[in-house]
């Protein structure tokens, strides 16, 4: 057995694991947290993606061993309580769920770009979004979703300086 | 009529809030005390017999705790043909069919035994196009077709031959239908075999219980179907099996049919109190469970000199797979579609299902749509041309209309729609902009396409609904409609809310359907949710309010036809301040003393299509379709001369859709339809190997589109025309979005080229041929 010390959702853990594992089986089958999903298994869908050490990466093919200190953040760690974030709330009101499947790892990957950049390019939103696969919205939803939230981060960050 | 919910946009999609957070159950979010899991063994050749199976060293393997086969097994399943076993025995038919499974502790550990399974083959010849596996002296697929069980003699095969199905319509006179023809077009074109690729791949849990009951959980928009066929498989009443569906990850077809629930069903009753789940892999969900379309069609069309169209005569070859429980009924159906939008005095269409050596072809949004309509879009815009006249004013001259029959002889009522409306809108779209001249980088065209679908679901599906008052006044309705993202939890919400009068928030929606709790659905598919499960809602609320009306007449001292409800209370028509209100009474009424009157108000009511019928016998005709929607979809596109990608800058559709109930929700089936549409038309396609081997089983090879792939705008006007039948003159629409995408893309690439293609997908590099045969050709000039 292997272990390692990393931060998930704001919580230190030190988990044991066999040692083949990628990040996305450990999420679901050790820690229940099944809000990054199965997709593709091979990096190209996007559903499985978390945010790591500030970056969304695929969490399907990211060994669990080479996370020994790091910070993920998953959907599950988004929302505070009944206090959705503004990515969620931007979701719903541009209609941007339909079956929800993609949804988290489609928000987690935004929810990084707009930490790194909340004036990011309509472009550079475009490119995020080339990382996901959505059969069910045509994706102009999801651009709009992105872009009400965007708009509601500059304000928040505008009013907090 | 005023509405004070329906076509408003600030109902939110109940549920809708799990789905944001990631909390949403999905069936592979499932886990359940004692759980093992399967890994299943797929053959190496795509028609072969099986000569053994050794399974012996597997059996060591670490936590392998079972390894199953079909040998022995002996009834076969299926809806309207049972052609198909659980799990192969004596012979595998295509290349993702079940030979044997390990179960064991893990997935790994089931992973790792299956590599020790020992299979000898005897490879037999492999066919994956109808046109092939016709041919005389073909070896058979099904050596015994006509053993097989079918349900009608509508299913009957063709013994001896590898036709699962031959279905014809006869409307009028053929030959006189083209002796009036001034002008004909004669053409072949196809629409390959594809894949719905939900984003959830799919899974399934099966429990068969010591007590012989089974317990099954599983992303599946046919719950009920899948009870019935496990129950009819291991021969135990319907009520034995219950099935649970947890929220699904987009169905788009394939997860609407029994697919791989017998499957697991059977691996699961080898170790009986152990629940056994199979969750699949992206490979296996192309490989081992339904794909869609795979129709070819030879098509020829006559007009008059004026523009007449009088006579259709049409071959569809479906391929159908190895298995052809649902293929029979796409061919059905795509015979049925064939005269789309317009009316043809005259029709022949002979339609074939036939068996070939690939998986199943099964649902696939709108089938049996998408296919002929492309075939006959096309013919008309060619059509046009010979006749000097533009497509537009074709269609406009033919389009079905008050009065006229389409191809099974269905008249069309005034409140099916109006195509004319929709015409208008789209071209008002796509026009209004002159389309550029040839540039250095592009060539620009444009192109429309008309569209028609009608549920066809069976005769007897029916949608229910079970609405329960609470003593507060709220209402919990219960309904077998899975909610896979088309909306169709807000639409249940926003109806409710309009025929109980009550605010929605006070209608709580179900997210689980269990068969053992849930009122019995058919399936929920054919865009038929709003249309069947509108009308079963307001059925209820109906009988819920006699029912509130009943229990007040005998506490205000009345008759039940003078009182009227509002919502809130039971009042007297003409003294409303002799009331009751509807919290005192949805449990029957209280009395001071304690004593209890009338009754508790808690209903269940279905509603089917009236009147469907199954085809004549002789004909094919009949009343198969009942409610029909109607639309029209063109586009403005662009095609890079460098790369032969086409680029699409506006995207129009227009439908009539009776009556808009939420409109974020139907924009959003709009947007997502189409984009879907493109993927099939520029990019999707299921390759095979002349062995049978699916070469791009993989998102990366099989190529769905994503955010750059899509049009530069999309236009979206929906017409209203009110349907006489449909819940506040709605109709049904999920699917529409699909079918004329293809064929406007296919018109509008003619526009831009000047080059007819007959089959999509058109890749780019398809495109590149072309413009680089041209240009050689210019050349030469």
């Amino acid at each position: 057995m292997n272990r390692i010390t990393l931060t998930i959702n704001g919580i230190k853990r030190t988990i044991e694991f066999e040692g083949h594992e990628m990040l996305l089986d450990i999420l679901r089958d050790k820690l229940g947290l099944t809000g990054a999903k199965h997709g593709c298994d091979t990096g190209t869908c996007g559903a499985c993606t978390v945010v790591v050490n500030g970056e969304a990466r695929t969490s399907c093919n990211l060994p669990f061993r080479m996370l020994d200190g790091a910070e993920i953040l998953t959907i599950e760690g988004l929302s505070k309580g009944k206090q959705l974030h503004i990515l969620q709330r931007a979701f719903i009101e541009a209609d941007a769920i339909q079956c929800g499947f993609c949804t988290p790892g489609i928000i987690m990957h935004l929810y990084a770009l707009f930490n790194k950049n909340p004036n990011a390019s309509d472009e550079e939103i475009k490119e995020a979004l080339s990382h996901h696969l959505c059969r069910c919205t045509g994706y102009t939803p999801i651009f709009e979703a992105a872009k009400i939230a965007q708009e509601y981060i500059i304000k928040k960050e505008r009013s907090s300086k | 009529m005023g509405f004070k919910y329906i076509g408003k946009n600030d109902i939110q999609r109940p549920n809708v809030i799990e789905r944001a957070t990631g909390k949403a159950v999905f069936i592979d979010d499932i886990k359940l005390p004692r759980m093992l899991y399967a890994k299943i063994l797929y053959p190496e050749y795509a028609h072969a017999k099986i000569v053994s199976i050794d399974v012996n060293e597997a059996e060591k393997m670490p936590g392998v705790v079972k390894i199953v086969t079909g040998q022995g097994w002996k009834r076969k399943f299926g809806d309207c043909i049972h052609d198909r076993l659980p799990m192969a025995t004596d012979k595998v038919r295509y290349i993702g069919e079940p030979v044997a499974a390990v179960v064991a502790d893990t997935e790994r550990h089931a992973k790792e035994a299956l590599k020790k399974i020992k299979v000898q083959y005897e490879p037999l010849p492999v066919y994956t196009d109808a046109l092939e596996a016709m041919k005389e002296g073909a070896a058979l697929i099904h050596e015994h077709s006509e053993e097989h069980f079918y349900v009608s003699p509508l299913y009957a095969p063709i013994p001896g031959t590898n036709i699962a199905l031959k279905y014809e319509i006869k409307k009028g006179d053929i030959k006189k239908g083209f002796e009036e023809a001034d002008v004909t077009v004669e053409k072949e074109f196809n629409f390959p075999h594809m894949s719905s690729v939900a984003i959830e791949p799919h899974a399934t849990i099966a429990l068969n219980k010591e007590d012989g009951t089974f317990e099954i959980w599983t992303a599946n928009v046919g719950p009920f179907a899948v009870r019935e066929q496990v129950a009819e498989l291991f021969e135990i009443p319907v009520g034995d099996v219950r099935v649970h569906v947890p929220h699904i990850g987009g169905c788009f077809g394939y997860k609407s049919d029994p697919s791989i629930e017998p499957l697991v069903a059977y691996i699961a009753s080898f170790v009986p109190g152990y629940p056994v789940k199979l969750r699949l892999t992206r490979r296996e969900d192309f490989t081992s469970t339904f794909i869609g379309r795979g129709i070819r069609s030879k098509i020829k069309i006559g007009a008059t000199k004026e523009g007449k169209l009088v006579a259709l005569e049409e071959k569809l070859y479906l391929s159908t797979g190895a298995y052809a429980d649902t293929g029979s009924n796409i061919l059905i159906v795509a015979v049925q579609a064939s005269g789309g939008a317009y009316y043809f005095p005259n029709a022949h269409v002979v339609g074939y299902s036939v068996y070939t050596n690939t998986p199943p072809v099964g649902a696939l949004r709108a089938y049996g749509h998408p296919e002929p309509e492309f075939a006959l879009e096309r013919a008309i815009d060619i059509l046009a041309r010979k006749l000097g006249m533009p497509g537009t004013e074709l269609r406009r001259k033919n389009f079905l209309s008050e009065g006229k029959s389409n191809a099974v002889g269905e008249k069309m009522k005034k409140s099916d729609g109006n195509l004319y409306k929709c015409l208008d809108n789209v071209e008002k779209a796509i026009m209004s902009e002159k389309t550029p001249k040839e540039d250095e980088n592009y060539y620009y065209g444009k192109g429309f396409a008309a569209l028609i679908k009608s549920p066809k679901a069976a005769t007897f599906a029916s949608k229910g609904c079970h609405l329960k008052f609470n003593v507060d006044g709220s209402v919990s309705l219960n309904m077998s409609g899975a909610d896979v993202g088309q909306g169709l939890w807000a639409v249940a919400r926003q109806i409710a809310a309009e025929a109980l009068k009550i605010p929605p928030e006070k209608i709580r929606v179900y997210n689980e359907i269990d068969t053992q709790f849930s009122p019995w659905e058919w399936q929920t598919v054919g865009s038929a949710f709003t249309f069947q499960g509108g009308n079963a809602i307001i059925r209820a609320a109906n009988k819920a309010i006699k029912i509130l009306k009943e229990n007040a007449a005998k506490v205000l001292d009345r008759d039940p036809d003078t009182l009227e409800y509002d919502g809130e209370y039971i009042y007297d028509v003409s003294y409303p301040e002799v009331r009751v209100p509807v919290n005192k009474i949805c449990r029957g009424y209280v009395k001071e003393d304690g004593t209890t009157i009338g009754e508790v108000v808690d209903v269940t009511s279905y509603y089917r299509l009236p009147g469907a019928q199954n085809p004549d016998p002789e004909t094919g005709m009949g009343r198969t379709g009942v409610s029909y929607t109607m639309g029209v979809q063109g586009c403005s596109i662009r095609i890079e001369k460098k790369t032969g990608k086409v680029l699409i800058d506006n995207f129009a559709t227009s439908i009539d859709v009776g009556k808009v109930i939420n409109p974020k929700g139907i924009r959003g089936q709009v947007l997502g339809g189409v984009v879907q549409a493109i993927g099939e038309t520029l990019s999707e396609q299921i390759k095979f190997g002349e062995d049978g081997k699916i070469l791009n089983p993989n998102l990366i090879r099989y190529k769905i589109p994503g955010i750059y792939d899509i049009p530069v705008k999309q236009t979206i006007e929906f017409v209203e025309t009110p349907d006489e039948i449909g819940p506040y003159g709605a109709r049904g629409v999920g699917e529409h979005p699909m079918i004329g995408v293809a064929p406007a893309i296919l018109n509008a690439i003619y526009d831009a080229i000047g080059y007819d293609f007959y089959e999509v997908p058109v890749t780019p590099d398809k495109i590149k041929a072309v413009l680089e045969k041209k240009q050689q050709e210019e050349e030469h000039e």
